[in-house]
């Protein structure tokens, strides 16, 4: 179908999200599946048609997804019930919605900085197992954990073992430091 | 009025500490939580609830369960059963809440339980993990217990919880999407405010049914 004038063109209303947890490599086309699926499931196939989700971008942690003016409430309903892309469990969270995707991407610029600024730190989570290796040893418990991402007091942490190398969340009071009474603040 | 998650599941029975669910749950909106194995804490503003969450056992059993709890601030829920089993725990002083409505069957809470847990304060809890993590039947099914408990509910109102039932922080909904899930069942903001409360509602002393005048 040939491209219709402007004011011919259906309204489109554009999201943005939050990708939970921080650091997760996640693939736009993936995403895009797995919100399809989403909405597909929930609603069927004529809403998702009528609705037309798509996900236009993956930018420093949010993504920015797209669907017809109208049904945006819905769209939102549906994301809230997804609960993993490919073989990652994520969460995405819905911050705004916006007629223009430049909107969103000022959204986007000011909320890096808030985020930066809280931490006391630049936020650069690594992707998983990729921790520096002279990083010095935490313990949560009896475990021994490495520290893949830190926002505030909120920090996630890898178990570190053979088998075992589950996500954890934990907070800077729950880490301990190895052969040591205090947690530093630039951890 | 508290804004309160009915259940959670923190480290180690899930994959996220209290406190990291404390901190995410004020982010979301919530003012407390009921969490499994855990003791009575505040934390960042948030007030955790230790949860005793009661299934598989006989009646008596967990009746005796109710009467130990009494009085140590425990949040008491039990997973509904067969239809004797549900009127019997629904009218037990103790029991505060009772879940897990979407797996039982069609029949196991019918309107005299629904009286029974309204005259003695009882929640029922809607479960929201089932709608977010369950895809096909088992969502659908649920979907159509929680549209019969409505109904049930706008003709005996008794108390309503919500919860997440999350074993990871990733599972944490916020209030907003809350009230997106639970309008697939036809309740409205109101409702959805109300349930959120029901926590506070079930868990606060009762007035005295006699009242002495001097």
């Amino acid at each position: 179908m040939s491209i219709r004038p402007p004011t011919l063109r259906e309204k489109r209303r554009y999201l943005l999200a939050r990708i939970d947890p921080a650091g997760i490599p996640v693939e736009t086309k993936d995403l895009y599946y797995a919100v399809y699926e989403a909405v597909v499931s929930l609603f069927g196939d004529v809403a998702a048609a009528a609705m037309q989700p798509s996900v236009l971008a993956i930018e420093k942690g949010h993504a920015i997804l797209r669907c017809r003016r109208g049904s945006e409430r819905e769209f939102a309903i549906a994301l809230s019930t997804l609960s993993g892309c490919r073989d990652c469990t994520v969460a995405l969270r819905v911050l705004a919605v916006s007629g223009t995707i430049e909107s969103l991407r000022e959204r986007i610029a000011t909320l890096m900085p808030e985020v930066s600024a809280a931490s006391g730190q630049d936020i650069v989570p690594k992707p998983e197992g990729t921790a520096d290796a002279g990083t010095c040893g935490y313990q949560f418990g009896d475990l021994v954990v490495e520290p893949v991402a830190s926002y505030g007091h909120k920090v996630d942490v890898i178990e570190k073992g053979f088998k075992n190398t589950r996500r954890l969340f934990l907070t800077t009071e729950d880490l301990e430091k190895i052969h040591a009474t205090t947690i530093p603040d630039g951890l | 009025m508290k804004i309160t998650d009915a259940c959670v599941y923190p480290f180690p029975l899930g994959d996220s500490s209290i406190r990291r669910f404390a901190l995410e749950a004020r982010s979301y909106g919530y003012d407390s939580i009921v969490a499994a194995d855990t003791s009575a804490a505040d934390i960042s503003g948030v007030t955790v609830m230790p949860g005793l969450f009661l299934s598989g056992l006989p009646a008596k059993d967990i009746q005796s369960r109710a009467k130990k709890s009494r009085g140590t601030g425990m949040v008491v829920a039990v997973q509904l059963g067969d239809n004797g089993f549900n009127r019997a725990v629904a009218g037990t002083n103790g029991i505060h809440i009772l879940r897990g409505i979407h797996a039982a069957d069609k029949r196991a809470f019918d309107h005299v339980a629904a009286k029974i847990a309204a005259d003695n304060n009882t929640a029922l809890d809607i479960d929201l993990s089932v709608l977010i993590f369950g895809r096909g039947h088992l969502r659908q099914k649920a979907i159509h217990r929680y549209i019969d408990l409505m109904i049930l509910y706008r003709r005996f109102e008794f108390p309503l919880t919500l919860s997440s039932s999350a074993q990871s922080v990733l599972g944490l909904r916020a209030v907003r999407e809350v009230t997106g899930l639970c309008s697939l069942f036809g309740m409205d903001e109101t409702d959805v405010q109300v349930a959120l409360a029901g926590v506070g509602r079930v868990t606060e002393p009762g007035e005295s049914i006699v009242k002495v005048i001097t």
